[in-house]
């Protein structure tokens, strides 16, 4: 909450606010793609692993492909890309191998190896699988390379959303890189007391417990000190917060939001309806 | 409403997290660098459920699975749209935490025998159908190989003697019923899963799961119940520990902590009595 609300909180005063906040709350994110409102690139992501998971065939997956990697170009991201499409590689490599020769009733053998015929179903369905999963993680990179956190939570919290449910996504995501580095801390100080954590597997799964041990409760313990820390701070008013960050909307976007998002809903629904049979 | 907003306490939202960090740290870690067939991604989640209730049990699941698929720097993978699955599992939690499931009941003597007896055959009970599937014993369907059926027979024994083993040594029949949460938790969130994994990734996960997919599809499964068949044999496993999990969390908290939570009062026992 600001310090000083003047003489009546209900009347909104623009001007002063500029004037009195630094520069770094008040500093919007620019260039291309990036200037969007960040609710409009969540339900842009959010629409496209709908269609790429929801239109069946080719349609939904390549052309989530295509528009997803028009936009990381034009907002300048395309490089790091590449980070998002190799940290699929595990499961594209399962998804070509299982489909391509296990997939079940498929007759028309194009090769073999051994035992195991590859069929042309199953590599079409490997294929079309293999799109929709990198269609939707470069969706998921996008809108994470172009969002910051606190940008899209401070945009929210301005649209009406709780500040608990803000507060729950903004914590989480602070205390995971926390408890990464504790984490690193705590085998660090069992290894000083002689625990072997590298080596088989059956060595390493007896590390687990003094890691994830003191990891847990520790963590567990914070949770009465931060209520009170929070509690001492009014979380609980019942009053809205005054937003200090104001990230720029437009009514366009505002549009392109509700077209977007719904018109995702019925690509899908006409695609599972099959009226309009598409390759 | 107010059912709802008392599940939400400040404490709760504080806890909530804290139990996703949970969730997505240990998850990543048994997943991804130690590899292993289970998932180990739900205790955060099950831990709030059986604390605040079911809806906060649904939220912090759904939460974790969105959280990590989109955050920026921790995101990636294909975790997202198993957050069906994990809200599930949430709210199933809040159901155990509001009949008190996970509450201490100490025994002795034959009672707790006969616990550790029940414990154990409901494991076998649950074990039989699904090894009796098809897909492993008819040898018309194809050429299953025999060591994946071992190693669930194996599995199985393991289990029912460990469940049966924690009930007799801590000499509590809450492991009872926190056996039989965690299995039946486990068979609901298969049977949610198996679509989800058939729809968006052709029925695999690019996990250690993959070879059992592979080995049920080999035996002639169709995509949907090799997913099933997956999930009914990786799930029920790791529910009922990650169950165990919580209870021993749970069992290692002060009483003083607890009882501050909503559902709290269920899981401390009177210690007048």
């Amino acid at each position: 909450m600001r310090p000083d609300p003047g003489p009546d909180p209900s009347v909104a005063i623009p001007e002063p606010r500029a004037a009195v906040l630094p520069a770094y709350v008040l500093r919007v994110p620019t260039g291309p793609y990036r200037a969007l409102n960040p609710l409009t690139k969540f339900v842009i992501a959010i629409a496209s692993a709908v269609v790429a998971f929801g239109v069946r065939g080719w349609t939904g997956p390549l052309s989530v492909l295509v528009l997803t990697a028009a936009i990381a170009v034009v907002a300048g991201v395309s490089r790091s890309l590449r980070r998002f499409v190799l940290a699929t590689i595990p499961i594209v490599a399962s998804i070509l191998l299982v489909n391509a020769f296990l997939y079940p009733g498929a007759t028309d053998v194009l090769f073999r190896v051994g035992p195991f015929a590859a069929t042309g179903t199953g590599v079409t369905v490997a294929l079309q699988a293999v799109l929709r999963v990198i269609a939707f993680a470069l969706s998921v990179a996008v809108f994470s390379l172009t969002t910051a956190t606190d940008d899209f939570l401070a945009d929210l919290e301005g649209r009406g959303t709780g500040r608990r449910l803000t507060f729950v996504i903004g914590s989480a995501i602070r205390t995971i890189p926390t408890m990464g580095s504790r984490a690193v801390e705590i085998i660090e100080a069992q290894r000083a007391r002689g625990l072997d954590t590298e080596g088989s597997i059956r060595r390493r799964l007896r590390g687990i417990v003094p890691l994830a041990g003191p990891m847990v409760f520790g963590s567990l313990g914070e949770v009465e000190e931060r209520t009170i820390a929070l509690e001492a701070r009014a979380f609980s008013a019942p009053v809205r917060r005054t937003a200090m960050r104001v990230l720029p909307d437009s009514s366009t976007q505002r549009a392109l939001r509700w077209v977007v998002g719904l018109g995702s809903l019925v690509a899908v629904a006409v695609s599972v309806a099959g009226r309009f049979p598409l390759p | 409403m107010a059912w709802l907003s008392r599940q939400f306490s400040t404490r709760v939202i504080v806890l909530i997290p804290i139990a996703i960090a949970i969730n997505i740290v240990l998850g990543y870690t048994v997943q991804t660098i130690l590899k292993l067939p289970i998932y180990l991604d739900s205790i955060g989640t099950i831990l709030v459920g059986v604390l605040a209730g079911p809806i906060a049990g649904a939220l912090t699941g759904i939460l974790s699975n969105l959280i990590w698929q989109y955050a920026p720097g921790i995101g990636g993978g294909t975790i997202g749209p198993f957050a069906i699955t994990a809200g599930v599992i949430g709210l199933l939690a809040g159901i155990w935490g509001q009949l008190a499931v996970y509450r201490s009941r100490p025994a002795s003597g034959t009672q707790l025998l006969l616990a550790a007896l029940a414990a154990a055959v409901i494991v076998v009970v649950v074990a039989i159908p699904i090894l009796n599937n098809p897909a492993y014993t008819d040898p018309n369907i194809g050429g299953y190989p025999s060591w994946v059926y071992t190693a669930a027979v194996v599995i199985a024994a393991i289990v029912a003697v460990v469940v049966a083993g924690f009930i007799y040594i801590r000499r509590d029949l809450a492991g009872l019923w926190v056996a039989v949460a965690g299995v039946v938790t486990g068979i609901i969130a298969a049977f949610v899963s198996a679509p989800i994994s058939a729809i968006a990734f052709g029925g695999v996960t690019g996990g250690g799961t993959d070879l059992l997919v592979a080995a049920l599809r080999q035996g002639g499964s169709d995509v949907l119940h090799a997913s099933l068949g997956q999930g009914l044999f990786s799930d029920p496993i790791d529910k009922t520990i990650t169950s165990f999990v919580v209870f021993m969390i749970l069992s290692g908290l002060s009483g003083r902590l607890l009882a501050r939570f909503p559902l709290g009062e269920r899981l401390v026992r009177d210690r007048a009595a």
